[in-house]
């Protein structure tokens, strides 16, 4: 009743009519649904009432009184559910449902405004629309008459034709299956807004049941290995769909077998269960032991003329270490802090966690493991040529997507193959080899990505959002190498000789480029509260990149890199400098003195030192990345934990460069971290490294401040990059490098 | 008197007292004689370490060393949040000078040159 004022009278009167004018379910018929006389052109009009009045003035009004009208679950999927099976052939019917699934698809459209096109009446309706929309699903995918497979059955003749031969009539229903099925997937349930108890039934675990029930999941299968033959334009919608499958999907969990889903779940609550018992402990470590009325209060002196200062609370008493915290907590005033920018809401988020139940994991490991065998290659290459040469239909989010799903199919492909191995391990004994039957599966299956055309199409993808900022571009582009980067490190170890030859080929390309080394350390240092998935993925990143070329630069002792100077000015003084102090990297160019615009722009060679190239990761930019990293060590994963560590253990003993990381902040944390409160897990597995580090940190600084006073001052800053060789060293540093 | 009517001019102006200003944690405050130079000076006093075998009891040392003098020098802050500031301001043209020159007054003079 009081939403009577948000819509203008009239146009409610018309819809509504038209509504009830489509037909009902009669008491007579014991509730079965009847049509209208009419229904076919109520559904027309319906559908143009949609067009001309929404769409053309960019209002919401008529989705909004269809919603309140109840259109799409008293009549729609009432009308698709009685149409019978043996009715397919019948003209009017099939037309009607064909109507039907006219009209759910702009229905269920997602609704994405940014906040730049929102007008009032956008902000009036959109959260009742997006209520609605859940609803929706909800009926579309608990429906007992499975509508998903109706919808299937109005798009089969279309399907079943030869791609010559169908109309663009054809083309264009079966669009609209499968944009209807991108929306019912991508459809969840909107943050900040309540929901009535219904979450589970709109989950992904639900989508996932009902599309495999419904045989979407085998109509996805044939259209996506089909691309490029009967299928075309297809692509990117395909895409879609995938993409909101399967986002935030935890490709390890997905794998796991129901005796080790068991058992990591049991392990997991048992893990959990010692946390918390942990966390009580370290709590009432410092809990009152007796009433909090007791009163006890000390002073700490000081050694200045203000003496003391009081604090009150018995837990002080134990230790100067607590009194300063609480001293500390006590403290009334918090630096004002900026605001984060890690708000995004928009259904494009992929890196946030989502959880299956089993029999969805069982379904959707078939899929994806059907999908690997047989569509990986044709879908992936036909949408990346589409990119490459920038076809109509692909928007500017579908990149991202594709690049998205490269990374997940090649964890998902690296992790059935471990599985896989493990799994003929424990079949044959530990003893026996295993090469001869698993010679079976090549990386051929997803060669489709491995190639030189991909590898430009994601640096200059990378290279691009990274320059226009556009961050959670440049996270999918990141997952996506590191995830190439991976499975060619597994290819290299294959036990086929031809793997092994690509593999090197490839890591010849990767590594050669001295751009790419430069990216890498680009989307390192340029971590600025991009919220946590931009940490976690730029520092998975850097560290499997540095540890292969660290490997690959062992195994090829003379690597070389191409390298570009792109500064006239700093050629320019390179050139005027070799006269007196040659440099080993510049003799090759000496002969080229005269033409040196043309040397400018040629590319050089030059020998790659990978010591040299890891010292670039030592600068503070790269350090506070991983410093922000790890100031979540509460919530990382013992790998993750395990990351960071080995970068500061690179930083101060591989690089010698421990200077660098003695700042009170980090000290503060790394102390925090070990001793508490609050601190590791001390019976998880990284603890027992991270107290060793920690442990050789400190002993290294000490040494340093009893070396070098001046230390005292320097710890509180980060250090001045010419000084940091004399604190480090004890000496002026002998030879100027010219860069 | 009459040509003032209406011009607001016979109001009576409130004067309002100004806000006392809130001490900041600036470049100033950090050179001052509590601030840096204190640091220097009580550091080879104060701060005596075990060594070998002691790191943590060492690290707890330190940090509760600087914790009191920040809480001298700035009581308005946290730690952590004063360690941000000051680490902001280390990046000052002057604070960057000052901080060569105690570089280099621990360095070998022999080498200056």
């Amino acid at each position: 009743p009081k939403a009577y004022n948000t819509v203008d009278a009239e146009v409610r009167a018309y819809v509504y009519s038209l509504v009830s004018a489509l037909g009902g379910t009669g008491a007579d018929e014991d509730g079965k649904y009847l049509l209208g006389d009419d229904a076919l052109a109520c559904l027309k009009d319906i559908k143009k009432w949609l067009k001309l009045y929404d769409e053309k003035s960019n209002r919401l009004d008529v989705a909004r009184c269809l919603a309140e009208a109840n259109l799409v679950n008293g009549d729609l999927l009432e009308i698709l559910a009685a149409w019978p099976e043996e009715a397919t052939d019948d003209k009017l019917t099939s037309k009607i449902s064909l109507a039907c699934l006219e009209l759910l698809v702009p229905l269920t459209w997602p609704i994405e405004k940014s906040e730049m096109q929102m007008t009032i009446n956008h902000h009036r309706h959109v959260p009742y629309l997006q209520l609605a929309q859940t609803e929706y699903k909800r009926r579309i995918i608990q429906h007992d008459a499975l509508i998903l497979r109706t919808a299937l059955r109005i798009v089969l003749p279309s399907i079943a034709l030869p791609q010559e031969e169908r109309t663009s009539r054809d083309e264009g229903i079966i669009k609209l299956l499968l944009y209807f099925l991108r929306n019912v997937a991508m459809i969840s349930v909107p943050p900040n807004l309540p929901i009535e108890g219904s979450e589970g039934e709109v989950s992904r675990s639900a989508t996932v049941e009902a599309f495999h029930k419904q045989e979407v999941l085998a109509l996805l299968l044939t259209v996506a290995s089909n691309m490029g033959e009967d299928f075309n334009t297809q692509d990117t919608v395909i895409l879609e769909v995938l993409f909101h499958l399967l986002k935030g999907v935890d490709v390890e969990k997905l794998f796991m077998d129901k005796e080790q889903m068991a058992a990591s779940n049991s392990d997991e609550l048992k893990s959990l269960l010692k946390k918390e018992a942990n966390m009580h402990r370290s709590y009432a470590r410092n809990a009152p032991t007796r009433h909090n009325r007791f009163g006890t209060m000390i002073w700490v002196k000081r050694d200045n003329a203000r003496g003391m200062s009081a604090v009150s609370g018995q837990d002080v008493l134990t230790d100067t270490q607590h009194t300063l915290t609480k001293m500390d907590q006590s403290k009334k005033w918090d630096k004002p802090k900026q605001r984060s920018k890690d708000t995004d809401q928009s259904s494009d988020r992929f890196d946030l966690p989502i959880s299956l139940d089993s029999s969805a994991t069982d379904h959707l490991r078939c899929f994806v493991e059907e999908f690997l065998d047989s569509s990986f290659n044709p879908l992936f290459s036909h949408i990346r040529r589409a990119i490459e040469r920038e076809a109509d239909r692909v928007l500017e989010a579908h990149t991202q997507q594709f690049f998205y799903l490269v990374s997940w199919f090649l964890e998902a492909e690296r992790v059935r193959r471990r599985k896989k191995t493990e799994a003929l391990k424990k079949s044959r004994g530990p003893a026996s080899k295993l090469t001869t039957d698993f010679e079976a599966d090549s990386f051929a299956l997803i060669a489709s990505v491995l190639n030189q055309e991909t590898f430009i199409l994601l640096n200059r993808f990378m290279q691009d959002r990274l320059d226009m900022k556009s961050w959670r571009d440049v996270n999918a582009g990141t997952r996506a190498l590191t995830q190439i980067l991976l499975i060619v490190q597994e290819m290299a170890q294959s036990s086929l000789e031809e793997d092994q030859e690509i593999a090197e080929n490839i890591q010849n390309r990767i590594f050669y480029e001295e751009t790419t080394h430069d990216r890498i350390i680009a989307i390192l240092r340029g971590y600025k509260d991009q919220g946590f998935g931009y940490l976690d993925c730029s520092t998975e990143l850097a560290h499997v990149f540095l540890r292969m070329l660290e490997r690959y630069s062992r195994e090829n002792v003379d690597l070389q890199v191409r390298s570009r100077r792109r500064a006239r000015k700093s050629k320019k003084a390179a050139a005027r400098q070799r006269g007196d102090a040659a440099d080993g990297e510049d003799d090759e160019n000496a002969s080229e003195m005269e033409d040196v615009v043309e040397a400018e722009r040629v590319s050089r060679e030059r020998k790659f030192d990978f010591t040299r190239f890891s010292a670039r990761f030592m600068n503070q930019a790269c350090i506070d990345t991983f410093v922000a990293f790890t100031r979540y060590y509460k919530d990382l994963s013992s790998e993750q934990l395990k990351r960071a560590h080995r970068f500061f253990y690179r930083v101060a003993f591989k690089q010698e460069l421990s200077v660098m990381v003695f700042r009170l902040d980090i000290i503060a944390l790394f102390y925090r971290m070990i001793k508490g409160p609050q601190g590791l897990d001390t019976a998880g597995s990284t603890y027992r490294e991270w107290d060793e580090l920690v442990r050789q940190l400190v002993k290294r600084l000490v040494k340093k401040m009893e070396q070098r006073p001046e230390m005292v001052v320097e710890l509180l800053f980060s250090k001045i990059r010419s000084s940091v060789f004399y604190l480090e060293n004890g000496y002026e540093e002998q030879r100027v490098e010219k860069k | 008197r009459a040509n003032s009517v209406g011009l607001g001019i016979d109001e009576e102006i409130k004067v309002r007292k100004a806000r006392q200003p809130i001490a900041k944690l600036d470049e100033d405050r950090l050179l001052s004689q509590a601030g840096i130079p204190k640091l220097r000076r009580t550091a080879k006093e104060r701060l005596r370490f075990k060594g070998k075998g002691h790191e943590y009891s060492d690290a707890a040392r330190l940090l509760q060393f600087y914790q009191l003098w920040l809480d001298e020098l700035y009581p308005r802050a946290k730690f952590a949040d004063g360690l941000a500031m000051i680490e902001k301001l280390g990046h000052k043209k002057r604070l960057q000078t000052m901080r060569r020159e105690w570089i280099n007054e621990g360095k070998p003079h022999i080498n200056r040159n």
